[in-house]
């Protein structure tokens, strides 16, 4: 076990002297912020070398850290460069006339049953869906609020775990559905922020 | 129950709030950096934002710069967020959980400088930014190296003599929160605060010093 | 670009590439890759605690299988946590499933690799129980966020 946990952290180590020398050596913004994407993975495997259920879940706040701050920089970036064209042909097939309200219904329905995580993404891929076929204008602010919300529900689904534990039934469910909306809101960002007239 | 094994550092502990396995506290010296962040915060939801006037050299003319309401309203909920941050970093007892408000400092400090159109911010706003985010490697490798080392988080008992913590973890800590901070980074500060709006952008400043306070606390300690 | 009018001391030249700010990352990344290649002689004194909390199980015949760690479903199971007197009904969030979940745990082998997905189970506990808080500093970070973005997309130029 220790030598493992060793060579581990070897791999590691040199992996990020070649990721941080790529980023020291790369001149293009846009290619340094797939670079440190990339560099925050070595994070996620430092933590991944524990091997304890703990580890597991210690991932899931630095997988959100990363793909927090890369959010919040791509927009920089985007408004910086001041990058706001939107695509002037899209894609359009018959099916996504007549597909879209329920097939995105199907995959809220499942995502909402299985619920928590992966729930929250498969519910997303709903809404992508629709949001894809039938245009995304004026529902920006609708997952703005959503993500409020998701955010309210965590903070009561933590304060029931340590003010009233034997309530513990309800945290874990309101939690649940906390992460499913907010995977889903997020999800369902993918490819609408592009700029331009929808507000 | 829970009691810090040394004192010498800090001064004995106030009180100790407990989440879990995640055992907050204060001592002397962490209330005192609380208090200051506290009392940053509060000034920062009562006041208004500052204007600058740039005055135009060998005439009269000069220009306002002017701050929009939802500009400053956009940077008050971030300078709120990271005064937060900062007050969760200053009484965290447990090591990952510091990461992570530093973390969040880094980001709401982004978002304060993110509000600005000058390009020339933008660009100061973007750099921090890319550091901040490699600088989330050093900080939570520190956590996992000092998570399988040691085999625990939390600092009541990483304080302890008996768990030694690698030398590697520490500066990995440290160097973390410098690139979360940018405490020596002025370059990106002085862009940065070249842009109107004093109140919310001292924030950063506040929140990095008090951040590297804490963390020296931290490392010496451990 | 900014000019790069002579060439000056080795200072200037010195203080010239530290002041541009299109070379933070740069020295950033330059400072982090000196510390980890120091750090790479003490490799061998870093030595994995055997003694872990919430130490992983693998138990090849469940159908829970990596995430199997006993109990049924509004009891307690044993967890290893830091401090098991901070929370008093430690375990039965790693004990519960839901009932989709258990009906998949009954029909297929196959359940462990989606167990994340329900409410309940190991993770769970960690993320919402024991470790709460790390849960609230995330998703507070992911708000702030998404807040950012939200500005910077829908204001109007």
């Amino acid at each position: 076990m220790e030598e493992i946990y060793i060579l581990g952290l070897l791999a590691v180590f040199l992996s990020i002297v070649i990721g941080f020398w790529a980023l020291v050596k790369e001149e293009d913004d846009l290619h340094r912020i797939l670079l440190t994407d990339l560099a925050e993975i070595l994070a996620l495997a430092l933590i991944a070398l524990v091997a304890t259920d703990l580890a597991e879940a210690l991932i899931l706040p630095g997988l959100v850290v990363g793909i927090s701050e890369l959010m919040a920089i791509s927009e920089v970036f985007l408004v910086r460069e001041g990058l706001t064209r939107q695509p002037e042909r899209m894609l359009h097939i018959e099916v996504m006339d007549s597909a879209p309200a329920i097939l995105a219904l199907a995959l809220i329905g499942y995502g909402v049953l299985l619920s928590g995580f992966s729930g929250g993404a498969v519910a997303g891929i709903g809404v992508i869906f629709y949001f894809i076929c039938k245009g995304h204008d004026e529902r920006f602010a609708i997952f703005e609020v959503l993500s409020g919300y998701a955010w309210v529900m965590w903070i009561v689904a933590f304060f029931i775990f340590v003010l009233v534990p034997q309530y513990w039934f309800f945290g874990v469910l309101i939690a649940g559905a906390a992460i499913l909306l907010k995977v889903a809101g997020k999800m369902s960002l993918v490819g609408t922020m592009r700029g331009g007239a929808n507000v | 129950m829970f009691e810090l094994p040394v004192t010498t550092i800090e001064g004995p502990e106030i009180f100790v709030i407990e989440f879990g396995d995640i055992v907050n506290y204060f001592t002397v010296y962490t209330a005192a950096l609380f208090t200051f962040a506290l009392l940053f915060t509060i000034l920062v939801i009562i006041s208004r934002p500052e204007r600058q006037v740039d005055i135009a050299f060998g005439g009269d003319a000069f220009y306002t710069k002017d701050v929009t309401p939802a500009q400053m309203k956009f940077q008050r909920f971030m300078a709120l967020a990271c005064g937060l941050a900062t007050l969760g970093a200053m009484m965290s007892g447990d090591v990952f959980n510091f990461t992570l408000f530093t973390s969040m400092v880094g980001i709401t400090n982004i978002g304060i400088v993110a509000a600005y159109k000058y390009k020339h911010v933008l660009n100061a706003a973007f750099q921090y930014g890319i550091v901040a985010m490699i600088a989330t490697v050093p900080l939570f490798g520190s956590a996992a190296i000092i998570l399988a080392t040691t085999g625990t988080l939390s600092m009541w008992e990483l304080f302890g003599s008996t768990i030694a913590v690698p030398l590697i973890a520490k500066i990995f800590l440290v160097l973390g929160v410098m690139g979360e901070g940018m405490a020596p980074f002025y370059v990106a500060k002085a862009e940065i605060t070249r842009a109107p709006g004093a109140p919310y952008v001292l924030m950063i400043h506040v929140s990095s010093l008090l951040l590297f306070l804490r963390v020296v606390e931290i490392v010496i300690s451990m | 670009m900014k000019r790069r009018e002579g060439r000056g001391t080795r200072i200037s030249r010195i203080s010239r590439t530290i002041s541009e700010l299109e070379n933070l990352a740069g020295l950033y990344a330059v400072l982090f890759i000196a510390v980890t290649l120091i750090g790479a002689f003490t490799l061998p004194s870093l030595l994995y605690q055997e003694d872990q909390l919430y130490p992983k199980t693998i138990d090849t015949n469940s159908s829970l299988n990596p995430y199997e760690r006993g109990g049924t479903p509004f009891n307690t199971t044993e967890v290893r946590a830091q401090y098991p007197e901070n929370s008093p009904y430690l375990g039965y969030v790693t004990a519960y499933l839901t009932p989709v979940t258990r009906f998949i745990a009954d029909h297929t082998p196959y359940l462990g690799t989606t167990i994340v997905a329900h409410p309940g189970g190991i993770i769970d506990e960690i993320l919402y129980n024991t470790r709460g808080l790390d849960t609230v500093a995330e998703t507070s970070i992911l708000f702030v966020a998404f807040a950012i973005a939200a500005h910077l997309f829908r204001r109007e130029d």
